[in-house]
């Protein structure tokens, strides 16, 4: 049998991840759908059906998500259970390809998947509720659709739950303990001290800023009115590659790395 | 095709055939900058021998284990288990491995579903002898296993690690948490294990656990190796009685005060057949570390 991988090995190790903490997993899965479900009929009755969509599907998909990744790999918060996961006969590699595969896809799977029956079965009642015979019948059926996954919102928060996602599983080998909130005040630490930096640098160059949006563009009061000064288009695609592929490959690479490295 | 197959043959013959060892050489370890656990440790231990490793609280017994099965790395020199490197953590390794920590982990599984799910990492694991084991360390739980006291719970990793048949077994205080008639059980059950092939390294401080069931003894110390030496040649190196005043006529390498009188210690000159105190031993080695290094390092006589 191969010491990289060995795809019995494989099944045996994912076998053992979704049933080992079964509690856990399945207790985390049913929190999340059932926060979908509190959330999303919640502001759809404060504010309508597309901020509740999008709420609810951000809140189920990336705090859902990021909870998970930050125990998927959180082996090390008592010395029982971390020697346990670092002597188990398995690869490095097939430890990491399990955190991946139940993160980056059974995770969304499962999610996407309820979340889509959830705003069918919502966008429905709101559609057989509404008067045929009313005039306005048609705008008002067309103004409440599914939450489309392909849409440029569901694209953005893709991106974004691979690089949450591959931060907290890399986080979960740093921190042993309270990785999820560690890693989250960790993010949005270095997320407040790039745009506090970007602002800074913003100043340097331009005399009057109104604000500045790390790595998009810096509003300029233009007398009465707000000028815009974007990114320029070469850098605005070097930003993107990077966000889209650099730092997740470098979180995920990295997580195995740190894999192969953890000492406990 | 044939000669593939007869290469693979010999492949698998010669993985499973050849010596067993574990080599420590100049292998140094700290946690930080400031406390040196190990310094230029070098210590070969064949197959075949239970060794117990016995060390004070802190004295490092569990991180030298540690190091053993590749969870913790030397900050110098290296560990080879079977010309193998266990930093890697191949599996091919961690098969032929196992570590029972001093605290165990278990999942909130019933006993067939943990074999269910942990069994298959094993390929020699032997399910008949774990339900075997189970009954004789007197593990019977319909429920969870998280459920369980601690002793029944170490009992059962005890159980399956034996069960999983590696050649290499480190447990590190294995006998913590059980009661008098487990760690009486324990220690059979460790022997009617133990073969030619297999190396178990028992790591305590519970010395007297331990007696009849070691063959050869580690002592480490302030991150120096004291001693190591089998039962024998310590038997035939010193001598270990109890008298009511301590003799003029015997230089005594160690000597305590007990009920009635004294124990004492010395080199056994004359060929006296005494029973080796492994709680004496290691007090007199820890605390006479330069004298037991003259007495063991004078020439073997009929030493295993």
């Amino acid at each position: 049998m191969s010491d990289i991988f060995s795809f019995s090995r494989f099944i045996a190790l994912l076998r053992k991840n979704l049933f080992e903490r079964p509690v856990q997993l399945a207790g985390l899965m049913l929190l999340t759908l059932a926060l979908v479900l509190i959330s999303y009929s919640i502001v759809k009755a404060v504010s309508g059906y597309e901020d509740a969509q999008l709420i609810s599907y951000m809140i189920g998909f990336l705090g859902g998500g990021c909870f998970l990744s930050s125990f998927l790999l959180g082996y090390f918060n008592s010395p029982a259970l971390g020697s346990s996961f670092l002597t188990l006969p398995a690869s490095t590699f097939e430890k990491w390809l399990s955190a991946v595969i139940i993160c980056g896809f059974l995770f969304p799977a499962i999610f996407i998947g309820f979340f889509h029956l959830v705003d069918m079965i919502f966008v429905n009642a709101y559609h057989s509720s509404l008067n045929p015979k009313d005039p306005f019948f048609q705008n008002k059926y067309d103004s409440v659709r599914t939450f489309s996954f392909d849409s440029v919102i569901a694209e953005d928060s893709y991106r974004m739950y691979v690089i949450f996602v591959g931060s907290m599983l890399l986080g979960s080998l740093y921190f042993n303990r309270g990785a999820f909130i560690k890693v989250g005040l960790l993010v949005c630490g270095l997320y407040i001290g790039g745009v506090l930096l970007n602002e800074a640098i913003a100043h340097v160059y331009f005399d009057r800023v109104d604000r500045a949006l790390p790595y998009l563009c810096v509003f300029i009061p233009v007398g009465t009115e707000m000028g815009k000064v974007m990114l320029p288009i070469n850098a605005s695609a070097n930003v993107d590659i990077s966000m889209r592929f650099v730092i997740p490959a470098i979180l995920w690479i990295t997580t195995f790395i740190r894999l192969r490295e953890k000492e406990f | 095709m044939d000669h593939i197959w007869i290469l693979s043959s010999f492949a698998v013959y010669y993985i499973t055939n050849t010596l067993l060892m574990i080599a420590i050489q100049n292998f140094s370890f700290q946690y930080n900058r400031k406390k040196v656990l190990y310094n230029n440790l070098s210590l070969t231990l064949p197959e075949g021998f239970i060794y117990g490793l016995l060390g004070k609280n802190g004295a490092g017994k569990s991180t030298l284990l540690k190091n053993m099965v590749g969870m913790l790395f030397p900050t110098r020199g290296s560990i080879r288990v079977n010309e193998r490197d266990p930093k890697k953590r191949t599996p091919s390794f961690l098969q032929n491995i196992y570590l029972i920590p001093e605290e165990v982990y278990v999942p909130a599984l019933t006993i067939q579903r943990y074999v269910s799910l942990f069994s298959p990492f094993y390929p020699l694991f032997d399910r008949n002898a774990f339900y075997k084991y189970l009954e004789e360390l007197e593990v019977k739980h319909a429920g969870k296993l998280n459920t369980m006291s601690f002793g029944q719970q170490k009992k059962f990793i005890i159980a399956f690690a034996l069960a999983c048949n590696t050649r290499v077994l480190l447990l590190d205080e294995p006998t913590n948490g059980l009661d008098i008639p487990s760690k009486s059980q324990f220690r059979k059950l460790i022997a009617s294990i133990m073969n030619d092939e297999r190396i178990i390294f028992i790591s305590t401080h519970q010395i007297r656990d331990l007696d009849n069931l070691i063959d050869r003894v580690v002592i480490v110390d302030n991150g120096e190796l004291l001693l190591h030496a089998s039962m024998s040649e310590i038997s035939e190196r010193l001598s270990f009685r109890k008298v009511k005043e301590l003799p003029a006529d015997i230089e005594i390498f160690y000597s305590e005060d007990t009920l009635g009188g004294k124990s004492i210690v010395y080199e056994n000159k004359t060929d006296e057949d005494t029973r080796v105190n492994l709680e004496q031993l290691f007090d007199a080695v820890t605390q006479q570390p330069a004298s037991a290094k003259t007495i063991f390092s004078k020439p073997k006589k009929s030493f295993q």
